[in-house]
């Protein structure tokens, strides 16, 4: 996926004016949307004619008809639940881009402490944090707080982890450059280190976004009184199975909203990555 | 082994030069006994096989790697005290730019730390300068990557002299260039060296390229890691597409390749 959009941006030659590159990629970005639309349709079509055709209970497989209308009888009730979820998301993913970059910073700059540090955050990532679900509901109530705690600690690491990479994937030669001409760790880490590792922070952000909003539902699995993973698990246990759908349609909507908004500020300022060029 | 032709005093002198490398417990001897001298203002190659310690031998004389036995002097110096007092600039095979920066925040970067209390202006003016030096002018406002290989290796050489070091290090600088690249790079390389009166010391496993651009060519054979001769190219300077088809630089080049081939026979028998 990114891939392809960096391949499309890579054939525009070089030096061409910003609104025409613009409308190329506009163009670019209806002949990518094509496929993937009339896929998306088909699925829809043929689960439509499924479920009418075994004529399935709608409380095992509603038809993507009766979702819809869900959608819109409800609509109300569900948009309260996707800002419950999405300000969980939103909170939960700044706090881990946050702490997850300054860990890289830390380990990286501060290699004892870095030494020290590493395993351990290793070892934390290999708890399995959907377990800590209980014990945050217990320590930090039924509201927004265990839920943004639980996506931190989900999602710090692939950020932590993608940053450092970025921040030590330095060519030797380049700082070898800088410290004969006397440049202090400090100038070496501002000049070339930190810029060198944003578009890696991207990527980790990419990932960290995803994983944010599964913490959420998680968290909201666990214990909530909103919300739309708890309308899932509400409706579900009322066999409201096309809400349980609904719900899980705005989920989607919700993830992919934030990874596409990370994705436009990567191409607006991080435009030098080395498969963009 | 004082191996000048002309009478300039040395500028780079080494005596004596090992280098150990300790790998997994065992001693690996990369550079042993070498001793070699560069007039000021001269243009020394460094020529061999794979392996030979060539590039080793590079960072040593550019401060970057302490020699384990021997001395190093670069204008009467250590070379981390000539590092210091900004008297060598480096350029290695890659041009190792920063991607996000232009070439002309390139060309400055190196000032920006070492004169950081100069203002800014002076320092552009002076990268400018340098691109102008390299013929880059038009492509200040470019990045790397918009830049072909060539271009790059020039805003990579323009960075090295904008800190004005007397000795210039390059480790096969054009070596992943192509063929035709190359050649103007060296025709380049030689105007900026006449211009300038830098001291280049260069390495390269050209055989053409070491006997086009040098006054002298030091020949190196691998296991061990030694100098086999240092070979001084009679090949009247300013050298240009011609001086490929003179006389001298046929003789020049025949030499040289059986240097080589008696360096790489002898290690095959060793």
């Amino acid at each position: 996926m990114t891939a392809a959009i960096n391949d499309e941006a890579a054939s525009v030659p070089a030096g061409i004016d910003a609104a025409a590159r613009r409308g190329a990629y506009a163009r670019g970005a209806f002949a990518r949307l094509m496929p993937p639309l009339a896929l998306f349709a088909g699925v829809v079509v043929a689960w439509e004619a499924v479920s009418r055709l075994f004529n399935l209970p709608e409380f095992v497989l509603p038809p993507p008809t009766a979702i819809i209308a869900v959608l819109f009888a409800q609509q109300r009730d569900l948009a309260y639940a996707a800002y419950v979820t999405a300000r969980e998301v939103l909170w939960g993913f700044l706090l881990s881009a946050v702490i997850g970059a300054a860990v890289a910073l830390v380990i990286a700059r501060f290699a004892a402490f870095g030494r020290a540090l590493y395993p351990l955050v290793v070892l934390f990532q290999n708890v399995p944090k959907v377990a800590l679900a209980p014990l945050f509901i217990l320590w930090f109530g039924f509201d927004l707080a265990p839920k943004v705690v639980l996506i931190v600690v989900i999602a710090f690491f692939p950020v932590a982890i993608n940053m450092l990479v970025g921040l030590q994937t330095v060519d030797a030669n380049l700082i070898a450059l800088m410290r004969s001409v006397g440049a202090s760790r400090n100038e070496i880490l501002l000049r070339i280190q930190i810029p060198n590792s944003l578009p890696y922070l991207m990527a980790g952000l990419k990932v960290a976004v995803t994983l944010a909003v599964i913490g959420a539902i998680v968290g909201e699995f666990a214990g909530a009184q909103a919300g739309l993973g708890y309308v899932i698990q509400f409706a579900s246990t009322q066999m409201q199975t096309s809400l349980v759908f609904a719900a899980l349609v705005e989920v989607s909507l919700l993830g992919m909203l934030f990874y596409y908004i990370i994705e436009w500020l990567e191409r607006r300022y991080i435009d030098w990555m080395p498969n963009a060029g | 082994m004082s191996t000048s032709t002309l009478a300039p005093p040395p500028h780079i002198v080494a005596r004596g030069i090992c280098v150990d490398f300790t790998v997994a417990g065992r001693v690996n001897r990369v550079l042993n006994d070498v001793s070699l001298s560069v007039p000021k203002g001269g243009f020394v190659s460094i020529i061999g096989p794979s392996g030979c310690g060539k590039s080793t031998l590079l960072t040593v004389l550019a401060g970057l790697l302490p020699p384990t036995v021997g001395d190093v002097s670069v204008a009467g110096v250590s070379p981390i005290e000539a590092v210091r007092q900004r008297r060598i600039g480096i350029v290695f095979q890659e041009a190792t730019l920063l991607p996000w920066k232009n070439a002309l925040d390139n060309v400055a970067l190196l000032m920006e730390v070492a004169h950081a209390g100069r203002g800014s202006d002076e320092i552009r003016q002076r990268a400018a300068d340098m691109l102008r030096l390299v013929g880059l002018e038009h492509a200040a406002q470019k990045r790397p990557a918009q830049l072909s290989g060539g271009m790059r290796q020039r805003v990579s050489i323009a960075r090295a002299l904008a800190l004005d070091p007397e000795v210039l290090m390059m480790d096969e600088p054009f070596g992943a260039l192509d063929a035709i690249t190359r050649e103007e790079m060296c025709e380049f390389l030689l105007e900026i060296w006449e211009r300038t009166k830098k001291t280049i010391v260069f390495v390269t496993h050209s055989i053409d390229e070491a006997a086009f651009l040098s006054r002298e060519v030091i020949v190196m054979a691998a296991n061990p890691a030694r100098i086999i001769e240092a070979t001084p190219i009679d090949l009247p300077y300013p050298r240009n597409e011609h001086s490929y088809s003179a006389p001298e630089f046929a003789r020049a080049t025949s030499r040289l390749r059986r240097l080589l081939k008696e360096g790489h026979r002898e290690a095959v028998a060793a």
